[in-house]
């Protein structure tokens, strides 16, 4: 008996070791980063008469820094009386905190990011509010059609309020470029190139620096709009379908352009970077192109303020459509906006729809998309223009040419979180050597389980 | 009646005692309950369900045995698991090795150079684990890293080793890193131990004329058994739960995925997959499994030992 006690008692304390084990040893301070944590605003200001709600914004533009949210979110407060307390999130783990917000009903009120996690994920499991209640046919009119598609359910529930778009783009070191000879294949009045030129232009950068220029990067997720849109663009093929109901990376489009890119050797799989990472190796001027790339980096590239459209070293970026057969790309649209979560309490959410009405349909409207530092989702707002906000900015003025340029906004489709799993884990197996059509098919195949 | 009174007296005392005993014991018990046992409850039932983070209660449909036998047919999570061992059975017997070898050279050092040593050793364990990963991360980087600069520079290599993002480096990088930051622990207990060894046995042994590895093999570490034995089960259980190196360096690509990297992506990424969270504790169900068997081997190898 006494055996079977201390048994009893071993095992428990193996078990309990299993559940703290993390705590013991080298693991002793996993605490995750603060930086990663979502941050309250210290300096938010006490509730004011008209209520509080609280928001959470990923890293959109401004709307991921302090100073520039604050003041627009005391514009607000000083408006309307409702006290807004604001936490940013990460992309690396602003998923974990919202769904684990939602797991202990401590969801905010109001949240800001793009349709694929707002419509395709929290909005179909019934966790926000339907904001059709405000558009009336003046909102629909000056919204933009593929934003407005793109924000809006197969059950035709609004889950977001869209306030800003742009296009995802990839870019090229320019000195890199002429120095290899290679800035001969680039139309840089358009921002565009074929797949013929692009194929010559890697080649003509491996000869002559002797290293890959380009890397298809797939640790993670971060970023995979740009090996996506570089997959599909080249010979012209697709990530799902026009429904949005299945995923149709396997054709026989998509197996060519992998093929072509593990045979180049300018070209490398990167299994050791996300998006992030590429960005911050262009910036140091090792890789010569960069697929993860819109206007927010062709700002402030790798966000080092280190000079709008320069590398570390001075050379000059520029941005570029992916390469397509005809010259003519379909770029990934990025849409990004407000939902709300329903967390049962009406008063909290006639606030949070106070705000996106000043913030996504308002003369506010303007401050709301600048802090953003994308375009406007609509052309006006209660009788604001939005069409020529950015005409004291050069580098925006050149970059809207890229925008006729958007493609379909597939990230919608059923299943897309397992799929975006699926995609990269895809690419390092390419990048690994696998038969490229066979791996694609069973990736490919997975997704469209997930999605059911 | 004298005798009676102290009697009860003694019993009064011994009850208050108790009281007071099973008070302190109260805040623990509580945390031990609440954090590790009805966690693991909680684990266990909802291994058996299908639930997830949609479901409005706790629990979803009982299932019986499906999500075990789903674990079993799921290539990524036998690949996880496999990975998991290969760490666990490289990473034990080295770093228990490494650690007694040490131990056994600097524990009769004098006092200062005997402390830096300690401190040298336990550094990685007290700075923050993320900090060392991010170090090593820039050492293996692909680009920039030191490590392909030595080699390129040194002649050993023509092009860039992918540390972390070719399946051939990454697992071994992550268990090199795992190494660095487990031995300092096992160190510190066994140069205490060696440190704690009966000096008259030791003695006792070299006067009936045995040789220092008898000394060693059949006094010395016959006393640091129990020592062994929680350096054992410590660093088992940390070598299975590796999750934050995978989690900073190659978020499970590259070969590189373990169980607990894949329990955290199922249960908090795949947040759209029906039963994921049922799913997610079936796997750590496994684990535990695993774990509390190999430290029951280590428990019984030792006693027998």
């Amino acid at each position: 008996m006494k055996k079977l006690l201390a048994i009893l008692l071993a095992m428990t304390m193996v078990m309990a070791l299993v559940a703290c084990g993390g705590n013991s040893g080298q693991n002793s301070n996993d605490t995750p980063p603060a930086q990663d944590q979502p941050q309250e605003n210290p300096s938010d200001p006490a509730p004011a008469d008209g209520g509080s709600i609280t928001l959470w914004t990923y890293p959109i533009g401004d709307w991921g820094k302090e100073e520039k949210v604050k003041a627009i979110t005391d514009a607000f407060t000083a408006d309307t009386g409702i006290s807004v307390k604001v936490e940013y999130l990460a992309y690396a783990d602003g998923d974990d905190r919202v769904n684990s917000a939602i797991t202990a009903k401590a969801a905010p009120d109001l949240i800001m990011e793009g349709p694929e996690r707002l419509v395709t994920n929290w909005g179909d499991k019934g966790y926000l509010v339907d904001l059709s209640d405000m558009f009336d046919d003046t909102d629909k009119s000056e919204i933009n059609a593929a934003a407005m598609t793109a924000c809006t359910h197969s059950n035709g529930a609004v889950y977001e309020y869209p306030l800003v778009v742009t296009a995802h783009c990839m870019a090229i070191n320019l000195n890199a470029f002429k120095e290899a000879g290679a800035d001969q294949y680039l139309d840089l009045e358009n921002h565009t190139w074929t797949t013929e030129n692009f194929i010559k232009a890697v080649d003509a950068l491996y000869a002559h620096f002797n290293a890959p220029v380009g890397a298809v990067y797939c640790k993670g997720q971060g970023g995979d709009q740009g090996t996506r849109a570089l997959v599909n663009n080249l010979y012209g093929g697709t990530f799902a379908t026009a429904a949005h109901d299945k995923y149709t990376w396997d054709d026989p489009k998509n197996i060519q352009a992998l093929e072509q890119l593990k045979g180049m050797s300018g070209i490398t799989f990167d299994a050791s970077l996300e998006g992030g990472d590429e960005i911050k190796v262009f910036y140091q001027g090792i890789l010569k192109m960069a697929f993860c790339w819109n206007i927010a980096q062709q700002l402030n590239p790798n966000q080092a303020d280190t000079g709008a459209g320069l590398t570390a070293s001075g050379e000059e970026i520029v941005f570029m459509g992916f390469p397509s057969e005809s010259g003519t790309p379909a770029l990934q649209g990025g849409i990004w906006g407000f939902g709300i979560f329903d967390n049962g309490d009406p008063a909290k959410v006639d606030n949070a729809k106070t705000f996106i009405k000043w913030m996504c349909d308002s003369e506010h409207t303007v401050d709301a998309v600048k802090t953003a530092n994308y375009f406007a989702a609509r052309s006006a707002a209660e009788g604001t223009d939005l069409s020529n906000i950015w005409a004291d900015n050069e580098i925006m003025n050149e970059y809207q040419v890229l925008m006729p340029y958007l493609g379909d906004y597939y990230q919608v489709t059923k299943g897309w979180i397992g799929a975006r799993t699926e995609w990269w884990t895809m690419l390092q197996k390419v990048g690994e050597g696998a038969d490229i059509a066979s791996t694609v098919a069973t990736y490919a195949g997975n997704a469209n389980a997930n999605a059911g | 009646m004298a005798k009676q009174s102290t009697h009860t007296m003694s019993r009064a005392l011994q009850r208050r005692e108790n009281i007071s005993g099973y008070l302190f014991l109260l805040p623990s018990l509580i945390f031990f309950l609440g954090f590790v046992v009805i966690p693991m409850i909680i684990c266990i039932i909802t291994s058996l369900t299908n639930t997830n983070m949609h479901d409005p209660g706790m629990f979803g449909n009982f299932i019986g045995f499906t999500n075990f036998s789903r674990l079993f047919h799921d290539e990524t999570f036998l690949e996880a698991l496999k990975n998991t061992f290969i760490i666990v059975i490289v990473s034990v017997p080295a770093v228990c090795a490494f650690s007694l070898w040490v131990s056994s050279a600097i524990y009769k050092l004098s006092g200062p150079v005997l402390s830096a040593f300690r401190c040298i050793f336990y550094l990685p364990v007290v700075t923050g684990s993320v900090a060392v990963t991010v170090v090593w991360k820039w050492m293996y980087d692909n680009y920039t890293g030191i490590f392909n600069h030595v080699l390129k520079g040194a002649g050993l290599i023509e092009q860039n080793i992918n540390w972390m993002g070719d399946s051939r480096y990454a697992l071994w990088g992550i268990i090199l890193i795992l190494f660095t930051t487990s031995v300092g622990q096992p160190i510190v207990l066994y140069v205490s131990a060696l440190g704690n060894v009966d000096q008259t046995l030791v003695e006792a042994a070299e006067v009936d004329g045995a040789t220092s590895f008898q000394v060693f093999w059949k006094v010395k570490w016959a006393q640091m058994m129990p020592t062994t034995l929680y350096i054992l089960v410590i660093t088992t259980i940390n070598s299975f739960q590796c999750f934050a190196l995978i989690q900073l360096l190659t978020k499970g690509g590259a070969g590189t995925n373990t169980v607990m990297y894949h329990i955290y992506w199922t249960a908090f990424k795949l947040t759209e997959q029906a039963g994921h969270f049922g799913y997610a504790n079936a796997m750590g169900v496994v684990l535990a499994i695993f774990i509390g068997l190999l430290s029951a081997l280590q428990f019984k190898l030792a006693k027998e030992k």
